[in-house]
């Protein structure tokens, strides 16, 4: 077959396995649901789900700082019983949940999860784009799915035949379309910088010349606002509206249903932070450092990987030290048991930061793989290619977790606005400041120069 | 080869979905077997070298006008118009209308040379933008016409709100326009 032979099976291997990063989001629902719990406790002045444990020996119970409640939480709904009420619409009633989070899998195909791997294989320089689809209309597309996503919901409000599902679904679906134009038109700034749609190319655009939360400050904000309106978490959250909806347009679904949209709609809340990380972030480059730079000294930039990565596990050593010293001065009646608990994540922090230090140490003194030019482009091993991008990959997750917080700590802290204050704001506000935006943007960009 | 099993399968399922919109019982069925057709049309285009038209059907049409349309048939009909029936008066013109067209389309289909090259780009990003606004290329003619749709729109947008607005002050506030 012609279109096998078209590649070398190292470039088919990798463009395979990028298809992992569709899961990407998925992922983070493990990592969101824990963070939005603790951080919702942590905002409160209080605990959080932490008691749910699984014994194991000597150790006793672990509960790993909550995580384990997501473990429960996942087992509860899957094993609930699937019902639909009587009257409604059977067929739409079970398609909806599943819109939403099929799109889910879609959407991070056109992030760029690294910088596009350039590297020499056999004489042969291969060139891999950082995203599975490297497509001209990649933030648009992007744009597209996440418009169809509202479609889940409001066949749910629909096929629910109940008046609160569909006052949630008409809600939706009007939240959905005004703020997909802001989110649009306070896009349009840093795509007229960068001069293109495709989002390699204005990552790029980014690392060669500011990020775009420094070029674009406004619509960052705008960008910001528009998108946490989007995912409709609080304090925008009147299709779901607890006060008066009771659950809005996911009233009438229990179990597995209810937590597709549960998960659907935390995977918005990545997909969304990847896409403001990317825009105006930077998106995978590390700050300060030109990818060549870091090509030229890998083995450099993976020992100062590893030493960050073990200073995080000092850090969390050190936070188990003042947690375990504090609790074996009270005189709590369970304190021996958490004691013990912390024991393992002791064990488990000393050998991360022995690993993390002996790879450093590793990359450091062996790893120096040669660089060489070839038509002016530095075209560098496999290895180099590998290495940065993992670093890259890493660089953007952080990006991104930063942003899940700002989701998390602004739904916490703000009180939610009224349907019509929402509409206000949307298109009398946010929409004007876009395209105010748009159009000094583009008076300055013509009169600075270029094109 | 693979771009023609692509293309059947998008095909069928457009073809399939547009008949589900002629035969559908209820409007939210129609509305939503046209949102695949869209959907699959906008596959095609991609395919055919034109992803920025196929990325513009899914934004403006599958995404936010049948959403619109959505949103209309909901808060107009509910659940009450299931009972539609499948021919009536006004069926008498459509079926001759749909026939008709399916016809000449098939013509025009036959008598143009249908063979292309899948991989040459027909409707890039590039080459829609120059094609639009590139002067020295295609003189101001598109230019001139773009920003007329644009007005042309702007001014249909105004006309629906003034009229909305003029039917609700004549329910609700009658009195006082006489007053004025």
């Amino acid at each position: 077959m012609d279109i096998i032979e078209s590649k070398t099976w190292i470039e088919w291997v990798i463009t395979i396995a990028k298809f992992a990063f569709c899961f990407v989001p998925v992922l983070y629902i493990l990592l969101l649901i824990p963070m939005e719990r603790r951080g919702a406790g942590f905002m409160q002045d209080r605990q959080g789900p932490n008691r749910s444990y699984i014994k194991i020996p000597y150790f006793g119970k672990i509960r790993l700082f909550g995580y384990i409640q997501n473990m429960c939480d996942g087992t509860k709904l899957f094993f609930k019983e699937m019902f639909a009420p009587a009257g409604v619409n059977k067929v739409l009633y079970y398609v909806a949940p599943a819109i939403p989070f099929a799109i889910v899998f879609l959407s991070p195909c056109v992030i760029p999860w690294f910088g596009p791997m350039v590297f020499d294989w056999g004489d042969k320089a291969v060139r891999i784009p950082g995203s599975i689809i490297d497509s001209d209309v990649g933030v648009l597309l992007l744009m597209g799915f996440s418009s169809l996503s509202a479609f889940g919901a409001i066949l749910a409000g629909w096929a629910s035949k109940s008046k609160y599902t569909f006052l949630g679904a008409l809600r939706t679906s009007s939240m959905t379309i005004s703020y997909e134009v802001c989110l649009g038109l306070s896009l349009m700034g840093i795509l007229l910088l960068a001069g293109s749609f495709n989002l390699t190319d204005i990552v790029s655009w980014q690392e060669n010349h500011v990020w775009g939360i420094v070029a674009q400050p406004v619509a960052f904000f705008c960008f910001l606002i528009a998108s946490i309106a989007e995912t409709g978490r609080a304090p925008f959250d009147v299709a779901e509206g607890e006060p008066e909806l009771v659950a809005g347009y996911h009233t009438e679904y229990g179990a597995m249903q209810f937590g597709l949209f549960y998960m659907g709609e935390y995977s918005h809340i990545c997909i969304n932070s990847f896409l403001i990380a990317t825009l105006f972030l930077g998106g995978y480059a590390v700050p300060f450092v030109t990818t060549e730079t870091m090509q030229a000294h890998m083995g450099g930039s993976l020992a100062i990987l590893c030493g960050i990565l073990a200073f995080l596990a000092l850090a969390f050593l050190h936070m188990l030290h003042r947690y375990s010293k504090k609790l074996a001065a009270t005189q709590q009646t369970h304190r021996f048991e958490v004691l013990q608990e912390y024991k393992l994540y002791k064990i488990c922090g000393w050998a991360a930061v022995v690993v993390f230090v002996v790879l450093g140490a590793c990359a450091w003194f062996l790893f120096n793989p040669a660089n060489m030019a070839i038509n002016g482009f530095a075209i560098g091993s496999f290895a180099t290619a590998l290495g940065t991008a993992l670093i890259h990959l890493l660089v953007l997750v952080v990006k991104s977790v930063c942003f899940c917080w700002v989701w998390i700590w602004v739904r916490w802290t703000l009180p939610r606005f009224r349907y019509d204050h929402v509409m206000h704001l949307g298109w009398k506000i946010i929409l004007n400041i876009a395209l105010i935006n748009l159009v000094v943007t583009a008076v300055i960009a013509k009169l600075v120069g270029g094109n | 080869m693979l771009a023609l099993i692509y293309f059947i399968v998008l095909a069928v399922i457009a073809l399939g979905s547009a008949l589900c919109v002629l035969l559908a019982r209820h409007p939210l069925y129609a509305g939503l077997s046209l949102v695949t057709s869209m959907v699959s049309l906008a596959g095609i285009y991609g395919l055919i070298g034109s992803p920025f038209m196929g990325v513009v059907q899914i934004m403006v049409y599958a995404g936010a006008i049948m959403m619109l349309v959505t949103f209309v048939i909901m808060v107009l009909n509910g659940a009450r118009d299931s009972k539609t029936p499948m021919f009536d008066k006004v069926s008498l013109f459509v079926i001759p209308a749909v026939l008709v067209l399916a016809g000449l389309v098939g013509f025009a289909l036959v008598r143009s040379p249908l063979a292309f090259d899948a991989t040459t780009l027909r409707g890039s990003v590039e080459l829609t933008s120059k094609t639009l606004f590139d002067m020295a290329q295609t003189g101001p003619g598109y230019f001139l016409l773009f920003e007329v749709l644009g007005l042309l729109l702007l001014s249909a947008m105004v006309a629906a709100v003034l009229l909305a607005k003029k039917r609700l002050g004549s329910i609700e506030t009658e009195n006082t326009e006489v007053k004025h």
